[in-house]
């Protein structure tokens, strides 16, 4: 009989209430104060339409982190509380980006061209983010992260980054235009500014889903999925913000649309994967492996590895995308195929090859997990069971069957089962590498809803 | 844990190193090139006078009005410099860049002294539009050196408005 009131943790070094949070609240106090001094000093200082709305944009950046702070936290809460939170963060993000699409309208883009054409360049970019983030999600083949946190990294990367960037691309951009040659030297600073700034903001959004959410959080395939989440978010904004600004440039000239749809083609199309995407998944990359590491400095070492290697992605496209010829012929269109695959692609395939790999170590893992479960007799999982959950393909077949004999109900249910199924391997393989906080209690109470979830299917 | 997938992490935690080393090499090629465009202790110390930015008449190529830092975009307008404000053996450009940095109008290169009969630099409309591009417009005037600019000697900004 275990004598102690205090449930024993996996980590016996880990407290209940883990540091992390603390570091978490520390590093959005950070951004907040940045966030103040930089745009009252562009309110001050540049008194132009991005100073403007980076001072009433504040609002909007504390709502949206707040509302997404109290909405991922909701879930660690129990049913009864959980409603209530959930009202209040979807209130905050709402608000928040409600405010936020006025100050991009009024202030950016009415000026410009006008809040239909902003709408009309956001419908277009809809689709094709929301293929990306599917596409994304779907490539964590064994263990998929649920769609809210996917949405709510997106969310970062559109909103809070890009706010971010605005203030501080502005005071750079300002401060070189007045102190460097226009030119190469000029062209390297910005390139310098995007690539630093702009990673350096989609990543915080990355390591605070880590900080905040670390159990939802498991290894290098997941943080290469919220990475590239919150780039494609980031790009989404990104692509309406060039669309309309273009549009307004050349609308007089009577090729708006052309201009528009160019940029939609380049950031939608060509460049959904190959940018902001494949940027952001390297430092998704870094913390994903730092979170299964032991030493403090390997840690420390792979985050600012996954760092390093998307800023200097992104600075490379910025800095030298130009010296690729692209001629004004019909083969220029060939050519600008060939820039992107030539630029981005080395940096996409090896995002790749961590993914698969991960992938692959993953998918062992969870496997010998399986094995273990269903050896120890509980009922959990199934020494039968356990080929079809190690195989994606075999649990889509299992779920089609389900659907060809229960309909959607049944695909629902086995589908659930599944998941609770891949949760509980997932716990013991975190729990096996002392890399968990939550108490021993947590894996039985997985182990319950799974025998509770099959004796529903059954039913 | 089994021995092999501890390996497995490593393979994973190296070879992100080493994506992170190619990372750093080019970090350092950026920087390299921008000290090579951006070299240290180029301040001459001299400064190029800009008389102001005006409206310009293309037809009798000549400036109207007063000095502005707004027109526009159905307006043409251009740069006026005071060339003798500049040492006279001085090698030295002016130009007009667009928003997108692509140079719209530039006078020189030559000496200081050369260029004197041509102290209004215009900004040409593109190849193609009817009217000049709206957004910022830099112009400066440059000192080269081995054809390369290398110190700004004066520099003014111009809004064109989108409407």
């Amino acid at each position: 009989m275990i004598a102690t009131t205090t449930p024993p943790a996996a980590d016996p070094r880990s407290t209940l209430r883990p540091g992390r949070y603390r570091i978490a609240l520390a590093l959005a106090a950070l951004v907040i104060v940045l966030l103040v001094a930089s745009s009252i000093l562009n309110y001050l200082y540049l008194d132009s339409i991005p100073g403007r709305a980076s001072l009433y944009g504040l609002l909007a950046v504390a709502l949206i982190a707040l509302g997404t702070f109290i909405l991922v936290r909701a879930f660690d809460r129990d049913r009864a509380t959980r409603r209530k939170h959930l009202i209040r963060a979807s209130v905050l993000i709402g608000l928040g980006a409600l405010l936020w699409l006025l100050v991009i309208d009024v202030f950016l883009f009415t000026q410009s061209a006008g809040p239909a054409v902003a709408a009309i360049c956001a419908l277009w970019c809809l689709p094709t983010t929301a293929f990306g983030l599917f596409v994304v999600r779907r490539m964590d083949r064994n263990h998929k992260e649920p769609w809210r946190l996917v949405l709510v990294a997106a969310a970062w990367g559109a909103i809070v980054a890009t706010s971010l960037v605005i203030w501080g691309e502005t005071l750079w951009e300002s401060s070189a235009q007045h102190a460097l040659v226009p030119g190469p030297g000029l062209d390297t600073s910005l390139a310098f500014m995007a690539g630093i700034l702009e990673e350096l903001a989609k990543g915080l959004a990355v390591l605070l889903l880590f900080l905040v959410m670390r159990n939802e959080f498991d290894d290098v395939v997941d943080g290469i999925v919220y990475g590239a989440a919150v780039g494609l978010g980031f790009n989404f904004l990104e692509s309406i913000s060039y669309m309309t600004n273009l549009y307004s440039i050349f609308s007089v000239e009577g090729y708006g649309w052309i201009a528009a749809g160019i940029q939609w083609y380049g950031r939608q199309v060509l460049g959904l994967f190959f940018g902001h995407a494949t940027y952001t998944a390297f430092i998704g990359a870094g913390v994903g492996i730092a979170r299964q590491l032991k030493s403090r400095r390997q840690q420390a070492l792979a985050i600012v590895a996954g760092f390093i290697i998307a800023i200097a992605g992104h600075f490379s496209w910025d800095a030298w995308a130009t010296i690729f010829p692209i001629q004004s012929t019909v083969f220029g269109l060939v050519e600008i195929h060939l820039r992107t695959l030539v630029m981005t692609g080395p940096f996409t395939a090896a995002v790749l090859a961590l993914l698969l790999f991960g992938i692959r170590y993953e998918g062992q893992n969870l496997l010998d997990q399986m094995r273990k479960e269903a050896a120890t007799g509980y009922g959990a999982i199934l020494p039968e069971e356990v080929p079809i959950l190690a195989s994606p393909w075999q649990r889509l077949r299992q779920r089609m069957q389900a659907l060809s004999r229960q309909g959607v109900r049944g695909y629902l249910r086995v589908s659930r089962l599944q998941t609770a199924q891949l949760d509980l391997a997932m716990e013991r393989w975190h729990r096996e590498r002392k890399e968990i906080d939550d108490p021993l209690e947590a894996e039985q109470q997985l182990r319950n809803r799974v025998m509770h979830i099959r004796h529903w299917v059954a039913a | 844990m089994s021995a092999v997938t501890y390996d497995q992490l490593r393979v994973l935690y190296r070879t992100l190193l080493v994506f992170a080393t190619v990372g750093v090499v080019i970090l350092a090629i950026g920087l390299v090139e921008f000290a090579y465009f951006e070299p240290l202790g180029q301040s001459s110390g001299t400064r190029a006078h800009i008389a102001g930015v005006y409206e310009y008449n293309p037809s009798t190529q000549q400036t109207v009005g007063p000095d502005r830092s707004e027109f526009s975009r159905t307006e043409v307008f251009a740069a006026v410099i005071d060339w003798s404000s500049l040492p006279s053996n001085l090698i030295v450009d002016a130009r007009w860049y667009d928003s997108f940095g692509s140079v719209e109008g530039h006078v020189g290169p030559g000496r200081a002294a050369d260029l004197a009969q041509q102290s209004i630099v215009p900004v040409e409309v593109p190849e193609g539009h009817r009217f000049v591009l709206p957004g910022r417009y830099t112009f400066v005037v440059e000192r080269l050196k081995d054809d390369v600019p290398v110190e700004v000697l004066g520099r003014r900004f111009v809004v064109v408005d989108r409407s």
